[in-house]
């Protein structure tokens, strides 16, 4: 029988073990003995089969990269054919409200030729697809304008409420979890802990509303819909820039309380699993402080998913904040693609969805990427 | 350091039962406890935006004509009561009946309608609606996640491949709400299957001659139901604060089944007279959201404490 000794580092202890069977590694075929030295005593710690032999090479951040972004290119190109699906097979006219109530068929057949709708399905996915590819989105049937220029335009209104908004969420849900997790008194952790998950309970639109009933409405304080005032064209920059701002509390609310509260109660947990794991308790051994310890080593650990979080988030913002937007009349993304929806404007739902399609692939793969760029072992489980 | 006992009484304070309870009979019993028919509309001038607490009563002032109003007393030759804002006052002659009492525990709508009766009937409908689609999801869910899991080769990468896609398209433009509740779902079971395959318990039961359907329903469901329940329950959070939003926008169902968002809806366009149209639904979603969530919690904690306690 073959025997061979091999040594191995996890996590800082040397491990001793040794390969039956196979002179070499085989997967599957390899029985594989792990022990390490406790105090005198060697201890046994992992016996078995060797499951799979890894190629060094594989695992390199570039092909890890370049694979991800051919998915993700697939990806968007199926979830646009999937909604213009979608849109070509839901039932009734697009521009049934453009004509009048009287108006004959041969008005309905005029109004399909001028809009292309009167062509076969499958040239006029072709040539949709012919157009995105040139990076034309087409012209919007409601507004008559390209529906790039409405998408920009309005993908800009959504970054100045969502931007501010994400930032916030991570700071007070990291800050809270953190708090609760590493308070002492259990009052305090369990205080802030039942706040969050009553907070995280109520949808951002049912808080939004005694929200704008209160300072809108009853003290009159901010502003309850639009972005600017309706005046504020000609102001000097600053007091647009207040102007604006006023417009954004309200709506950046209701969507931070939420959010943040359901950040505080994931970190919390994970903050309190890793406050609890070795390494800390050997870090304040090693002679580092409490904090320094839980901060510097715990915190770290709990980061990581909290990064991947932070991707997941960024295309729930575009798209998940469609009811605040509505809500507040505030004129961006989600708001459009609402509009788009009611006055079945088929150019700008597909641009709409489109982009945020891509937002969806691109957070998820800024999540994937951030996991294997801070952590080894995410880039091997890709795999 | 936490008393090693403290997770025994944990783990029995829990308050999923309740909330399970509290739920179902809000969905069961709502025809019945409700005190008036939610769409009946007696008096729209006299019975709009009552507050909450209101005690009112009904007067048959003719034989199709019935009032609301308040504070009503008897004069020496009839009625005297307030009415859409202004004294009355009403000769008992002009009345057919004797006056009906009226009490609106939260309050009317624009349209004169009790909002107890409303908020009853809709959250009926509401979780109805979210229960449907989660059954649903779990039957598609777990039957492409096991089948993808078990299968694995081409037909894993399809289905796989497809739950992707979908989950790219944006929610609320999926019109259809159980289109996208199975995704998930399907991603968990898949996951837990390709563990599950590998297993004695599995290489048994197929040494023993158990067929691809039978391993699914008999062997594998029953080792993963505790985390499906959890996340089931999830879903169904998910999806009444989503089927809400969408009839808050007005894409949900067609209007005469009235959901919790519709309600909300209506409250938002009273919100410069009343703040109670859209408080009242408003708390109920976060009521039935915090209740399904902290006894999913509960139920985690049972199945796999160490990580959470």
């Amino acid at each position: 029988m073959n025997r061979l000794q091999i040594q191995a580092k996890i996590c800082g202890v040397t491990l001793l073990g040794e390969i039956r069977n196979t002179p070499e590694l085989d997967p599957g075929k390899s029985l594989i003995a792990l022990k390490w030295l406790d105090g005198c005593r060697w201890k046994h710690h992992y016996s078995g089969r060797f499951v799979e032999r890894r190629n060094p090479g594989d695992s390199t951040l570039i092909g890890f990269v370049l694979r991800r972004l051919l998915a993700a290119i697939l990806l968007v190109w199926a979830a646009a054919t999937l909604v213009f699906l979608l849109v070509a097979a839901a039932p009734g006219e697009p521009f049934d409200e453009l004509r009048e109530p009287g108006a004959g068929a041969a008005t309905a057949e005029r109004l399909r030729q001028v809009f292309g709708t009167a062509r076969p399905f499958f040239p006029r996915y072709l040539d949709w697809l012919a157009d995105l590819l040139q990076g034309d989105l087409g012209t919007s049937w409601s507004y008559r304008q390209p529906v790039a220029v409405l998408v920009r335009d309005a993908s800009l209104n959504t970054l100045v409420l969502a931007g501010p908004a994400l930032v916030m969420q991570f700071a007070l849900g990291l800050a809270a979890g953190v708090a609760a997790a590493r308070s002492r008194r259990p009052l305090t952790d369990r205080g802030i802990s039942a706040v969050a998950a009553a907070l995280y309970s109520v949808p951002s639109y049912c808080l939004a509303l005694p929200l704008a009933w209160l300072l809108a409405v009853r003290l009159g304080w901010l502003p309850a819909s639009q972005m600017h005032s309706p005046e504020a064209g000609p102001l000097p920059l600053r007091s647009w820039l207040l102007d604006t701002l006023r417009h954004l509390v309200l709506p950046c609310v209701a969507l931070i309380v939420p959010t943040a509260a359901g950040i505080a109660l994931y970190v919390r947990d994970q903050m309190r699993a890793a406050l609890g794991r070795g390494f800390v308790s050997a870090a304040r051994v090693r002679g580092l402080g409490r904090r320094e310890a839980e901060l510097r080593h715990a915190l770290r650990v709990v980061l990581l998913p909290v990064a991947a979080l932070l991707g997941l988030a960024l295309p729930g913002l575009f798209g998940g904040s469609v009811v605040i937007e509505v809500l507040f009349a505030w004129p961006g993304l989600g708001r459009l693609a609402y509009q788009a929806v009611l006055a079945r404007d088929l150019p700008l739902i597909l641009g709409c969805t489109c982009l945020m399609s891509v937002l969806v692939v691109v957070g998820g793969l800024a999540a994937d990427l951030a996991a294997a760029a801070l952590d080894p072992r995410a880039r091997e489980a890709q795999e | 350091m936490r008393d090693p006992r403290r997770a025994v009484t944990r783990r029995a304070r829990g308050g999923g039962p309740w909330a399970a309870t509290g739920i179902a009979l809000l969905a069961l019993a709502g025809p019945w406890v409700a005190p008036y028919p939610p769409d009946r509309q007696e008096d729209v001038a006299g019975a709009r935006l009552l507050a909450p607490l209101t005690r009112a009563h009904a007067l048959a002032a003719g034989p199709h004509r019935i009032l609301i109003v308040t504070d009503l007393h008897r004069t020496a030759d009839g009625w005297e009561f307030n009415r859409a804002g202004r004294r009355q006052t009403l000769a008992a002659l002009d009345l057919a009946e004797e006056p009906a009492r009226r009490f609106y525990l939260l309050g009317t709508d624009t349209l004169g309608r009790d909002l107890l009766s409303q908020l009853l009937y809709a959250a009926r409908h509401s979780i109805g609606l979210a229960a449907l689609c989660v059954a649903l999801a779990l039957v598609v869910g777990i039957g492409a996640g096991a089948s993808a899991g078990l299968a694995g080769g081409l037909w894993d990468e399809i289905l796989m491949r497809g739950v992707d896609v979908l989950m790219a398209v944006p929610r609320l433009l999926v019109l259809v709400l159980g289109g996208t509740t199975w995704t998930g779902l399907a991603r968990l079971t898949r996951a837990e299957t390709l563990a599950f395959r590998e297993s004695g318990l599995a290489q048994a039961a197929r040494a023993a001659g158990a067929s691809a359907p039978r391993l699914i329903l008999r062997h594998l469901v029953p080792q993963i139901a505790p985390l499906i329940t959890v996340f089931a329950a999830l879903r169904f959070a998910d999806t009444i604060v989503l089927e809400s939003a969408l009839s808050f926008l007005g894409l949900g169902v067609p209007p005469p089944a009235v959901s919790l968002g519709d309600v909300l809806a209506s409250g938002r366009e009273a919100l410069h007279e009343a703040w109670w149209v859209s408080a009242a639904p408003g708390l109920l979603i976060a009521a039935i959201v915090l209740s399904v969530r902290s006894a999913a919690r509960d139920l985690f904690r049972l199945h796999d404490p160490p990580s959470l306690a």
